[in-house]
């Protein structure tokens, strides 16, 4: 099934490129998306994996009327795993107002869907607690609105939305922790979220973003767990700037998460009770820069990224344990403006170190 | 808790409504923008700008869109950098 569900996609996108350059009529569609490929070495072991290919599908079918949606087609398990990552209908109201449904990436900070995109992001993995096995939302189903206000200089970003929500896991292994991208409800509650964010500067060069999301019933209906409530919130920033004078990019990034779980007692293995605070914070910082303003086509194009990220996690949950933490170091050339090599030294406490090499290209 | 997430959305989707109805106002400074300046302003925000002819004219017109919906581009700004990479392209 997955597979002929495969070999559909692959066949619709091959159509669809195929007939993207026509031009006739107001409905328009275009497939875009990127293709990833990662080399890891460790002192231990080494190898490629981890290829993704993700065609995202749009459709403008009038001026108000747009659609997207994303797949994912990864091997990172070790097979090849499909994914529907969004599929979002989106109904433009008037030049500040977007009112969207469906399942999409909420604007919880900015890593998820946005800075840690592959073409985007300046390393091959996502700093800790920002990844799979983070915290925080990834991808909701609901309904939305969001925008863009400009008050004089400034402009104010804002996203809000009603959604399914996270759902509580309560088995031994994942006891406290939440599945971010479930496809279907597990209760009758929902999720509420939303994001505000300030470009204080009129040339846009810095964004400070506010994010929060509450849902009061996360585990499964009519379960011992059901009530058990959550609520996350985010500070994100970003900044970047051309700097004449050594003739180069500079861009800081930062991000900080802290997620607040209600306390349940919850069965180890062998059934005895497992009570802990389950309160987790994420946070990454990351400078680069590029010497974008020189002459020299091939210094141009290179990046030199440097980010420092740290987990807390609850010290006696099952998935908890010790805080992470990772210091990432990468040199990038960018081929194109979404095609990427990155080269990237890994070091993080209590485990060995990692070396990555990733080739993105957007297309 | 409860009771501070009806206020925050409250407020939050009050002050959106007042501003989207009657509060929406740029300075003359912003404005004035060309597209080419909000073009290389508003890209760099997140990725590198791709450039004038990367995309032919009907694929702006849905890039444009999908970065207002990413990236809370606004209609007037989207269509001012959509126009002017349009106008980059040969006819």
């Amino acid at each position: 099934m997955k597979k002929a569900f495969l070999l559909i996609i692959l066949a619709l996108t091959a159509g669809c490129l195929q007939a993207q350059n026509q031009s006739a009529g107001s409905n328009k569609f275009v497939v875009y998306g990127n293709a990833e490929a990662v080399y890891t070495a460790t002192k231990d072991e080494s190898g490629f994996g981890d290829i993704n290919f993700k065609p995202i599908f749009l459709w403008k079918i009038s001026d108000k009327l747009f659609a997207e949606a994303e797949t994912e087609i990864e091997t990172g398990e070790g097979e090849v795993s499909l994914g529907l990552e969004y599929a979002n209908m989106c109904y433009i109201v008037n030049p500040h107002l977007i009112l969207h449904a469906g399942r999409f990436l909420p604007k919880f900070g900015a890593y998820r869907g946005r800075m840690g995109e592959a073409f985007i992001n300046r390393f091959a993995a996502d700093p800790v607690g920002f990844g799979d096995g983070g915290i925080g939302a990834m991808n909701e189903t609901g309904v939305g609105a969001l925008g863009g206000i400009p008050i004089g200089d400034v402009k104010l970003n804002y996203d809000v939305y009603v959604s399914n929500g996270p759902q509580l896991l309560t088995d031994s292994e994942n006891a406290g922790q939440f599945e971010y991208e479930a496809y279907i409800t597990n209760n009758k509650s929902s999720a509420v979220g939303g994001r505000l964010a300030i470009l204080p500067f009129a040339n846009s060069s810095l964004e400070l973003g506010y994010s929060f999301q509450h849902k009061s019933k996360t585990g499964d209906a009519g379960s011992d767990y059901e009530n058990i409530g959550v609520t996350m919130q985010a500070v994100d920033m970003n900044f970047f700037q051309n700097i004449p004078g050594i003739k180069s990019t500079l861009r800081i990034l930062g991000e900080l998460k802290h997620q607040k779980t209600d306390n349940a007692t919850y069965n180890k293995n062998g059934g005895t009770p497992l009570n802990f605070n389950n309160v987790s914070t994420a946070y990454y910082t990351c400078v680069s820069i590029r010497p974008s303003l020189v002459d020299n086509n091939f210094v141009r194009n290179l990046e030199l990224a440097g980010r420092y990220s740290y987990f807390k996690r609850p010290v006696d949950a099952p998935w908890g344990g010790s805080n992470l933490r990772q210091f990432e170091a990468a040199l990038d050339y960018w081929l194109h403006w979404n095609c990427v090599v990155k080269i990237c030294y890994l070091k993080q406490k209590d485990e060995p170190s990692i070396f990555n090499a990733q080739v993105v290209f957007g297309f | 808790m409860k009771k501070s997430i009806i206020v925050f959305g409250f407020t939050f989707l009050s002050a959106s409504f007042i501003l989207i109805t009657n509060g929406c106002y740029e300075s003359k400074k912003v404005a004035d923008k060309s597209g080419a300046q909000l073009w290389a302003e508003n890209c760099s925000r997140c990725h590198s700008a791709p450039g004038p002819g990367e995309f032919n004219n009907d694929n702006w017109d849905i890039v444009g869109t999908h970065m207002q919906v990413r990236a809370n581009i606004t209609g007037t700004d989207e269509k001012k950098i959509i126009d002017f990479l349009k106008g980059t392209n040969t006819p």
